[in-house]
C-alpha cells in the first residue's frame, strides 16, 4: 500500500469494542479464516469500514511454504474475503501449516533453501492470480535454525520478494525474537532487507521462558521491540504498524498506551 | 325431533363461536399490549445498566449485574461454604445496590440470600419505582390491568360455550364439536393466565432492544475481554445478555457462588431479535495459527 496509514490494532471478536472507541484508527487487519466468505462481515468491521477504516485480511492458514500447491478453496477463500471488506492488500505468512495432509496447527519455520525459495514463489504465485489486490508476505519467527540453510534470512526474503512482486510484512518483534534468540544484531538485518517493499510492520509483545524469547502475542509490547520501531522509522518509516495482541487482554488504557507509545516511536500521530 | 337450541342450528352457532373465540383472543392480545404500552418511547436518554438490568430479568438480574461489576472490579469473590466475600474496597462508580451488596458481601452471604438483605430489598425498589416513573417497566397495577384484559373476554365466550352444551344436552342435540371448541378457548385462557405479564413496557423492551444493539460486543459470543472493556461494562453485558454473559466472563466464580443460568438469556425479551451480531467464533481468531494453540509463542 503506498498510502500512509499510520497506527492500527488486530481486530478480534473479543476487543472489537475498544477498536471501534479509537477515534484516529484507519486501518486494523483481521485473521482472514475468522470472516465467512458467504455471510456477512461482522458487525464490528462492517462499522469501521463505513468510516473509512481499512481492513486487511491477514491469512494463517494458506501454507505458502508446503512444498505441495496451496489449496484453490483456501486461496478462492481469502480473495473472496478481499473483495467482500474491499481491502487494499492481503497479508500471509513464509511459513508451511501441513504437510502430507497433516496440520500442524501452528506456523512452521522453512529451511533457507534455494529450494524452498521456489517453492514459496510457485505458491505465491499462484495465490496473486487469484487475488482482486496486492499480497504482503510476513516472515516467521523461529526459534531454531534448519540445519540445511543455504541462504541468510535477508538473502531468503529478498529472492522471494524479488521474484513474486510481492510487498513485505515485516513483524518488528520477530525480528527481535530471532536476533535476541541466536545472538545476532537486528539492525544488521533491518540494513540487508529491502524496506522500501514494506507494506506494514507488526508490533507484537512477549516474554521470556527458559531463556528463550517467544512472541506471545499475549504481553506488553517490551522496550527493546519500541526501539527497533524507531531504528527502522529512522531508516525508511514503514507505511503501517500494527498491533498484534491475541490475548490476556489489558485494561484499556494499558492497550491505549501501547498503541501510544508505537505512534512515539514511529512518529505517527495517537490513533487514541 | 325438538327445535334448535335458543333457535340457532347447531353449524350456525358452532360457526358463530369459532368466530367470537377468535374475535376474542385478538381483543385479549390487543387490550394487553396497549396496557403495556406505557410511558414516552424514550424514557431515559441513558439507561444504566442495573436499570437496564432489571427491565431485562427482573430484580435478580439486577443483583447479577451489580455482582458481575463487583466481581470485575475485585471487590468480591466465591468463598468456602459458596458465600460471597469481599476481596477489594467498593469501587468508584458504584450504585447504591452495589454498596449494599458488597456490605452484605463483607458480612458473609450467598449469592441466593441477597434478595432479602434489607439494604438490597431497598436499592431494588428504588430502581423499580424510576424504571416505573419513567414508563419504562409496566406498574402493578397495570400488570393486573392486562392480566385481566388478557382473560376477560375469553372467559366470556367460555361461559357462553359451557352454557349452550348444557342446554344442547337438555335439548337432546349432539354438542361434540362445541366441546371441541370450548376446550380450545380453555387452552387460550390458561396460556393467558398463565404467561407472564412482562415487566417491561413497550418502551423499555425497546430500550433494551436497543442497548442490545449498541453493546453488540458484549455478547457472550465474541467472549468479550472485560478486562479491556472494563467493570461498567461487565455489568451491563450482564443487563443486556442475561446470566450467561457472567458465566462466560468468570466461570469459576460463577460456579462457586452457585448462581443461576438461565436468568434472562439474550432474547428473552422479546424486542427485536437477539443481537449477538458478528460470527465469528473466538477459537481461531487469533493470528496465531489457530488449532494447535498459541501457548508457547505465535511466530506470526
Amino acid at each position: 500500500m503506498t498510502e500512509e496509514y499510520g497506527v492500527g490494532i488486530g481486530w478480534r471478536p473479543e476487543i472489537a469494542g475498544f477498536v471501534a472507541d479509537l477515534p484516529g484508527l484507519r486501518f486494523v487487519e483481521v485473521v482472514a479464516e475468522s470472516v465467512h466468505d458467504h455471510g456477512p462481515v461482522p458487525e464490528g468491521l462492517a462499522a469501521l469500514r463505513a468510516r473509512g477504516v481499512a481492513v486487511i485480511p491477514h491469512g494463517v492458514k494458506l501454507s505458502l511454504g508446503g512444498a505441495e500447491p496451496v489449496d484453490p478453496a483456501r486461496v478462492a477463500h481469502l480473495a473472496t474475503v478481499a473483495a467482500k471488506l474491499d481491502a487494499p492488500l492481503v497479508s500471509e505468512h513464509i511459513a508451511f501449516v501441513r504437510a502430507g495432509g497433516v496440520e500442524a496447527g501452528h506456523l512452521l519455520p522453512l529451511p533457507r533453501t534455494r529450494e524452498a525459495v521456489d517453492a514459496v514463489v510457485a505458491n505465491v504465485a499462484r495465490t496473486a492470480a487469484e487475488l482482486p489486490v496486492p499480497i504482503a508476505l510476513e516472515p516467521i519467527a523461529a526459534v531454531f535454525d534448519w540445519p540445511d540453510d543455504e541462504l541468510t534470512e535477508a538473502a531468503f526474503l529478498t529472492a522471494i520478494l524479488e521474484r513474486t512482486g510481492a510487498l513485505l510484512l515485516l513483524d518488528i518483534a520477530n525480528v527481535y525474537a530471532n536476533a535476541r534468540n541466536r545472538g545476532t544484531d537486528p539492525l544488521e538485518l533491518l540494513d540487508a532487507l529491502p524496506l522500501e517493499r514494506i507494506a506494514y510492520c507488526h508490533v507484537a509483545g512477549g516474554a521470556e521462558a527458559a531463556g528463550v524469547y517467544h512472541d506471545t502475542h499475549t504481553d506488553p509490547v517490551p522496550p527493546p521491540v519500541l526501539e527497533l520501531v524507531s531504528a527502522l522509522s529512522a531508516r525508511r518509516r514503514p507505511p503501517a504498524l500494527l498491533l498484534e495482541r491475541d490475548g490476556r487482554y489489558p485494561p484499556a488504557e494499558q492497550l491505549r498506551a501501547e498503541l501510544d507509545a508505537i505512534a512515539a516511536a514511529s512518529g505517527y500521530p495517537a490513533v487514541t | 325431533m325438538e327445535g334448535d337450541t335458543w333457535g340457532i342450528s347447531g353449524p350456525d352457532f358452532l360457526g358463530v363461536f369459532i368466530f367470537m373465540a377468535v374475535v376474542a383472543l385478538a381483543v385479549a392480545i390487543a387490550a394487553r399490549q396497549a396496557v403495556l404500552r406505557g410511558g414516552p418511547s424514550d424514557g431515559f436518554a441513558t439507561l444504566d445498566a442495573q436499570r437496564a438490568a432489571y427491565l431485562n430479568g427482573g430484580p435478580q438480574l439486577a443483583i447479577y449485574a451489580s455482582l458481575g461489576f463487583l466481581r470485575q472490579a475485585g471487590a468480591i469473590g466465591a468463598g468456602p461454604g459458596r458465600m460471597l466475600v469481599t476481596t477489594g474496597p467498593l469501587p468508584a462508580g458504584a450504585t447504591p445496590l452495589d454498596r449494599a451488596i458488597h456490605l452484605a458481601a463483607a458480612r458473609k452471604i450467598s449469592a441466593r440470600g441477597l434478595r432479602h438483605v434489607s439494604g438490597v430489598e431497598r436499592a431494588l425498589a428504588t430502581l423499580r419505582q424510576s424504571l416505573e416513573d419513567a414508563g419504562l417497566a409496566a406498574t402493578p397495577a397495570m400488570r393486573s390491568r392486562a392480566r385481566l384484559a388478557g382473560v376477560l373476554p375469553l372467559a366470556a365466550v367460555e361461559a357462553l360455550g359451557i352454557v349452550r352444551i348444557v342446554a344442547g344436552v337438555a335439548n337432546g342435540k349432539p354438542v361434540g364439536f362445541l366441546i371441541l371448541a370450548t376446550l380450545a378457548v380453555s387452552v387460550a385462557l390458561v396460556v393467558m393466565l398463565v404467561v407472564r405479564v412482562p415487566l417491561a413496557s413497550a418502551a423499555g423492551r425497546r430500550a433494551i432492544a436497543r442497548l442490545r444493539r449498541d453493546n453488540a460486543h458484549l455478547a457472550p459470543s465474541q467472549s468479550p475481554a472485560y478486562a479491556t472493556y472494563g467493570a461498567a461494562a461487565a455489568a451491563m453485558g450482564v443487563a443486556v445478555f442475561g446470566s450467561a454473559a457472567l458465566f462466560a466472563a468468570d466461570p469459576a466464580f460463577a460456579e462457586e457462588a452457585e448462581l443461576q443460568r438461565n436468568v434472562a438469556a439474550s432474547g428473552a425479551s422479546s424486542g427485536g431479535g437477539s443481537g449477538d451480531g458478528g460470527s465469528s467464533s473466538s477459537c481461531g481468531g487469533s493470528s496465531c495459527g489457530g488449532g494447535g494453540g498459541c501457548g508457547g509463542g505465535c511466530g506470526g
